[in-house]
């Protein structure tokens, strides 16, 4: 076991090395990307009543525009070799400082969005699986097809109709907290653990409450998937031999479903999961913006509106490096989930 | 298949749990003194003179700076509004201009405390505005306009007394110097932080402030929201007191639905983006306040380039100007939620006065419209496109296909053009649209002031790309025109010319819609087209 382990963390050594290639390319075409978008910056954020080609000048200056592309791109791969994004147009800020403050957002609502889609879809899909055909396996059909058909924001504005407005029974839909409570210190910037680190349950509380609604309207995008993917493979493996001869030699139903027909079935999932994590994060921008939710994705749709280059860049920077990230880990997951697969 | 069970009932439950459980009621908050005000916006400085700060920074910085001095304010149609003639002293306890008007004097206030708590003297009145004309920021391009170029123009003649001279007598520069950007800076502060490279203290003032305003910063998250607490010391109110609200909250709410269920159910106190369709759906229920104001200093023009055939030729313009379906356009658009700028009558065929904007003699009559074409030599009509930004579909979109539909009836063919706002405004300093439309604001809205900046030189606000050197040279003449019958023949004339050449269309002033819980008083338009927290209280 320990030498499959040690297998695995060699191969996503090679996997992270291999990827850095990737990444860089994924950098200049970015940039260069945005440079042959047409829509001049300058001109738009030069919209002053009184702003004229002086001012426009000035923010071709600031932003380093004033330069040829190639020279813009040398600045641009230096500054990012000392760790600096740039600063962006639109909020003022550095770049690094936005993403740094509002990626935790962004995760914080990922995560509890795929907690919530997995929990979900995978009992879904193996009720699905143990019953094809039958009314059940109709109705899981039926929930998915409708999950998927309905747009995020449209689940998302519908939530906040029934249970904000009408009932009054969720907070406002004004971000990641109640703008009346104080904020614990920043430790990890997810809300949720840092107000329980800080004893403040009152404040976990209240965080929770913000985030459940645009988790669970991101959450029943996702669950199709997952739970298609979890009951095709789950047929696949209850019709398999060994679940057959586990059955015959009188295993307990818990024993042969779930640890050895789920176990086997559950590796297609964990990498789908893994790319609907990644999608999400990039893709969430409607919930974020139906939620005023303050992560990544909606900042990098204000930036790409108004061709506001550095913060789009290190978007697509960030993204990239989470989605290296996430293959990694998912093959970690691979390997505890299926010792076989160290063995290359 | 046997191996049955009703787990699944477990995860549904869960899921229902959960959503039940997020969603207990929550404490009724005593929020009485502070003002919820939600915008799409956000603000992203603190000095409204860094280039690209937003709408909502200027109207920040009306509650964190204080002025020399401030506009009044005067009911329109029963809706109080900002009043360009009355101008009243912030910081300023009086002024007076010398009687050929090349000199203002300002005294200031005895008591007038930064927020740190040091007085308020000429040296620092000078310093900012010294900074608003040398350094390279917004508020250079604005005093301009008011014959303020100078560091040289400014004087201090002894700790509470300042000068300001000017070239000729200019009747904007004391309105200028209410406008957003010559805020008064407390130099000492400001000089502390400023470095070689910035004399000026630009990056450290776009994250800090340091004035006398009403209002003090208290949290600043860019992008998402400011809170500021009330300057107790502050008294340049009309009633010599401090502002209403113990604290202000503007916070960021990009999705206009989201703001305006927060403001039905009272959670925000204030809004003014609402989109037409809500604030109608809003004042119909009869549960909020909802205060429309003509946005008398903007208009929404539909614009033809007048260098790009065919639109150069005069009767092209006209056509255009007789086939737009301008009453369908104004329902579809904007709910008919603004003051119409067509379908005058002149009974004499002359403007009625020399205000600008105004309401044009222009109606839908396709039939003139087809003669007009004739007359240019394009009976059989010909194509071209018809542009709008991403950030206005709401209201442009709606137009654009009326537009289309009805050109389409004399023989115009036109393709829809949807543009992201920064290729829009690229494309409009390059002066490459031929046709679209766009709005206008202008901080200072006198007819002089309209017509030099929108309607001459090669820049990008002259959006029709008129060049007529009669026309610039009436506008440039009136500017510094001190007689008021004169000054008003002159803005006769140019309306007249206006129509005439029909450089581009004026279609409407929209309404500006401040919805507000009942409670809020005072709300008042101004020029920024922004809440002025200083303004509103609670009954």
């Amino acid at each position: 076991m320990t030498t499959g382990l040690g297998a695995t963390m060699v191969r996503a050594g090679r996997r992270l090395l291999s990827s850095l290639p990737a990444l860089f390319g994924v950098l200049v075409f970015t940039f260069l990307l945005m440079r042959v978008l047409p829509g001049d910056p300058a001109v738009f954020f030069a919209s002053g009543p009184n702003a004229g080609k002086e001012e426009i000048e000035l923010i071709r200056k600031q932003m380093g525009l004033d330069k040829s592309v190639p020279e813009q791109l040398v600045f641009y791969l230096s500054d990012i070799g000392h760790g600096n994004l740039g600063r962006s147009m639109m909020t003022g800020q550095p770049v690094l400082k936005d993403l740094r403050e509002r990626l935790p957002a962004s995760l914080e609502l990922t995560f509890t969005a795929l907690l919530i889609a997995l929990i979900a879809a995978v009992p879904l899909g193996v009720i699905a699986a143990l019953r094809p055909g039958s009314i059940v396996d109709h109705g899981v059909r039926l929930f998915c097809a409708l999950g998927v058909c309905v747009p995020t924001f449209v689940s998302g504005l519908l939530l906040i109709y029934v249970f904000y407005y009408l009932l009054g029974l969720a907070p406002d839909p004004t971000g990641r907290i109640d703008v009346f409570t104080s904020l614990p210190p920043q430790r990890t910037g997810f809300l949720s653990i840092d107000f329980l680190l800080a004893g403040d349950f009152e404040g976990w509380w209240a965080a929770c409450r913000q985030l459940i609604l645009p988790a669970v309207s991101m959450a029943l995008f996702v669950i199709a998937p997952l739970a298609r993917i979890t009951r095709a493979s789950m047929l696949v493996s209850l019709g398999s031999d060994f679940v057959r001869t586990a059955r015959s030699v009188g295993l307990s139903w818990r024993k042969v479903v779930v640890t050895y027909a789920l176990r086997n079935a559950i590796l297609p999932v964990i990498t789908i999961a893994g790319i609907v994590f990644s999608t999400m994060l990039g893709a969430n921008v409607l919930v974020e913006k139906v939620f005023s939710w303050p992560g990544v994705a909606s900042y990098a749709l204000d930036a790409l509106l108004s061709s506001d280059y550095a913060p789009v860049q290190g978007f697509v920077l960030l993204m990239a490096s989470l989605f290296v990230l996430v293959n990694l880990v998912v093959d970690i997951c691979y390997g505890i989930a299926d010792p076989r697969v160290s063995i290359e | 298949m046997r191996f049955v069970s009703f787990r699944p009932a477990t995860s549904v439950l869960a899921v229902t749990a959960l959503l039940l459980i997020a969603t207990a009621p929550s404490q009724a908050q005593t929020r009485a003194e502070t003002l919820r005000y939600v915008t799409g916006a956000s603000v992203n400085t603190l000095d409204p003179n860094i280039p690209g700060s937003t709408r909502e920074s200027f109207a920040l910085s009306m509650s964190t700076y204080d002025r020399l001095v401030a506009f009044g304010r005067k009911q329109l149609n029963g809706k109080w509004v900002f009043d360009l003639d009355t101008i009243t002293g912030e910081l300023a306890e009086s002024y007076e201009v010398s009687p050929d008007g090349l000199k203002l004097t300002f005294r200031l206030r005895k008591d007038a405390k930064f927020q740190d708590g040091s007085p308020v003297t000429a040296e620092d009145v000078k310093w900012s505005l010294d900074r608003c004309v040398t350094a390279p920021i917004l508020g250079k391009a604005q005093l301009l306009t008011g014959s303020l170029t100078s560091a040289d123009q400014f004087k201090v003649i002894d700790p509470l007394t300042i000068e300001v001279t000017l070239p000729k007598p200019d009747k904007l520069a004391l309105p200028n110097l209410a406008t957003v950007y010559p805020m008064i800076i407390n130099s000492k502060v400001a000089k502390e932080h400023a470095t070689a490279d910035d004399p000026w203290a630009t990056a450290w003032l776009k994250e800090h402030t340091a004035g006398s305003g009403a209002y003090v910063v208290e949290s600043f998250k860019p992008g998402e929201q400011v809170i500021v607490k009330r300057n107790e010391d502050w008294n340049r109110g009309s009633a010599n007191k401090p502002a209403f609200f113990k604290r202000v909250i503007v916070q960021s709410v990009p999705e206009p639905a989201t703001r305006a269920n927060l403001v039905e159910r009272g959670d925000a106190d204030l809004v003014l983006d609402l989109q037409a369709s809500d604030v109608q759906s809003l004042e119909a229920k009869g549960k909020l306040k909802v205060v429309s104001t003509p946005q008398y200093n903007a208009i929404t023009y539909v614009s033809m380039n007048n260098q790009i055939p065919p639109f150069d030729n005069v009767n092209v313009r006209r056509a255009i100007a007789y086939a737009l379906p301008y009453d369908d356009m104004f329902k579809a658009a904007l709910f008919g939620r603004g003051s119409p700028l067509f379908g005058a009558s002149w009974p004499d065929g002359k403007p009625l006065n020399g205000i600008y904007p105004f309401q044009q003699p222009v109606k839908l009559d396709l039939d003139k419209a087809r003669e007009y074409l004739k007359a240019a030599g394009l009976p059989e009509g010909f194509s071209t496109t018809f542009s709008f930004n991403v950030g206005q579909a709401s209201t442009a979109e709606p137009m654009a296909a009326l537009v289309k539909e009805s050109l389409g009836k004399i023989g115009i063919k036109v393709d829809i053009q949807k543009l992201p706002d920064a290729q829009m405004s690229t494309q409009i300093n390059e002066k490459k649209l031929p046709f679209y439309t766009e709005g206008i604001v202008a901080w200072l809205p006198s007819t002089d002031y309209f017509y030099r900046n929108f309607y001459t030189g090669n820049q990008r606000w002259n959006y029709s790309s008129i060049n007529n050197p009669d026309l610039a040279a009436i506008a440039q003449e009136a500017r510094f025109e001190p007689d008021k019958a004169k000054y008003e023949e002159a803005g006769r004339k140019l309306n007249a010319m206006h129509f005439d050449l029909m450089p581009q269309i004026m279609l409407w002033q929209p309404n500006q819609d401040a919805v507000m819980a009942p409670s809020i008083e005072g709300y008042t338009y101004e020029f920024h087209r922004q809440v002025d927290y200083r303004d509103v209280s609670r009954k």
